[in-house]
């Protein structure tokens, strides 16, 4: 089936804009906040549809290299969080903090890039 | 749902305070995701008084969950709120404890005080800028104050060694099942720091920017005090720098000021000595508990209320875990203010 058009990330340009500058003039108080945290979280899905695939393998590369044997993303990941519990690792291995690092930063692309703007450096 | 609350709220005004019992400009607060918070005016004799209503509905109280285990309500909430207020603490003055008849849940209804409560308005606004120097030297007297609270009579409040603040934690993030590498390095560096902890006092427990009402001459009430407990006083000088409070404002304390007002106010206040060390662990920790909430908020049990549904603005911060996971690593590797 060949992809729908308009795309999803189109879809969600439309109806972040009628949210933004129709919608949300008209509303105060309880409804005007909601709103807002609304279209924080469409464009939020907009950002991972554009981001997200490629991060995902960014990560898996990362944590193959970490564990040492191959995997998908998200069972690497548990396995990398069950071992730092399990006290298999030390907490302050460079390695290990730069994957984390990287891995929270990639994050915060899709959910608050702001949030970038005021961390300390990265890497 | 308005319509409800106004006319089980007028009848709770005139059983309590007395007739005619009015009530006028009920709106509902943003902010307060736990419970409801509502303003309004009540007339009681010849006189309008302004107040809060803050009620969690019978139905929420009835679907339980791990949080009931935190939460004080009505009459704990009082007798805590009183207990401050003899302290010297400005915290809210309760009006009304909501009983059963009341229909409208478990809750008080306090004096409202005028000012800002919007973190990122204090930390940023023109309108604060004069007061802002002021306002972290207050939290440290006010901190000094809170724990002075006499905890005779407060029984019901639970105490939590942090360890206990740490095993509480761990049952958290297990609960959600969703672990992350992040969390896992977080609640492990915790338990290997977790401090001696020499006093025990009163703990506010959400003591930051956002929980405090501000006006032209600094804090004027302390909110929100659900979580408070019985434990290391260090909690709170700690949860009032964690990163996320300062809502953007370049300085630590609440974004609005510096730890060494906040530490010299609550020593000359008699809160005692700090150790920054101290307080460097409850930010950090803070951070972890703060991801953790945030988890909890996106992807924790809705309990067993038939069609419940998580709200926009709890699954927005289920996306807001990575914020203080970022800054924990940040403190831990010395890359923090």
């Amino acid at each position: 089936m060949p992809a729908s058009k308009p795309d999803a990330t189109a879809l969600l340009d439309a109806a972040i804009d009628y949210l933004e500058r129709e919608l949300s003039p008209t509303l105060t108080g309880y409804h005007r906040f909601q709103l807002r945290v609304t279209t924080n979280v469409l464009a939020q899905v907009r950002r991972e549809l554009a981001l997200a695939p490629a991060q995902a393998d960014a990560e898996r590369t990362r944590l193959v290299a970490l564990l040492g044997h191959p995997g998908t993303r998200d069972e690497l990941s548990r396995e990398l969080a069950a071992r730092i519990r399990a006290g298999d690792v030390s907490l302050y291995d460079p390695a290990l903090l730069e994957h984390l690092r990287l891995s929270l930063v990639e994050a915060l692309r899709i959910n608050n890039p702001k949030w970038l703007d005021t961390s300390g450096p990265a890497g | 749902m308005t319509e409800a609350i106004q006319h089980h709220l007028a009848a709770a005004v005139r059983r309590h305070l007395g007739p005619p019992g009015e009530v006028r400009d009920l709106v509902r607060l943003t902010g307060g995701a736990t419970k409801a918070t509502w303003s309004f005016d009540a007339v009681v004799g010849g006189d309008t008084l302004p107040l809060i209503l803050q009620q969690t509905p019978a139905e929420r109280l009835a679907a339980g969950g791990g949080r009931e285990a935190l939460a004080i309500h009505g009459a704990r909430d009082a007798a805590l709120l009183h207990a401050a207020r003899d302290a010297g603490v400005p915290a809210p003055r309760v009006r009304i404890v909501l009983a059963p008849d009341d229909e409208l849940g478990e809750g008080t209804v306090t004096d409202r005080v005028a000012g800002e409560t919007l973190g990122r308005k204090i930390a940023g606004d023109a309108r604060f800028a004069a007061v802002r120097p002021r306002l972290a030297a207050q939290c440290g007297a006010i901190l000094a104050a809170i724990h002075r609270i006499d905890a005779r009579g407060l029984d019901f409040l639970p105490r939590h060694a942090p360890a206990d603040q740490l095993a509480m934690f761990r049952a958290l993030a297990d609960a959600c099942d969703h672990p992350l590498p992040a969390v896992e390095l977080g609640l492990r560096w915790v338990a290997e720091h977790l401090p001696p902890a020499p006093r025990t006092t009163v703990v506010h427990g959400d003591f930051r920017n956002g929980n405090l009402i501000v006006g032209d001459d600094g804090v004027r009430c302390v909110l929100d005090w659900e979580l408070a407990h019985l434990g290391d006083p260090m909690l709170d000088l700690g949860w009032l720098c964690v990163k996320t409070w300062r809502f953007g404002g370049p300085l630590p304390v609440g974004g609005f000021g510096h730890r060494d007002d906040l530490f010299a106010a609550y020593e000359r206040a008699g809160g005692g000595p700090d150790d920054p060390s101290h307080v460097r662990f409850w930010e950090a920790f803070g951070c972890i508990k703060w991801a953790l909430m945030s988890m909890q908020k996106g992807l924790g049990d809705l309990g067993a209320v038939p069609g419940a549904r998580r709200s926009v603005e709890a699954v927005a911060i289920g996306r807001r875990i990575e914020e203080p996971l970022l800054d924990f690593l940040d403190l831990i590797t010395a890359k923090a203010n």
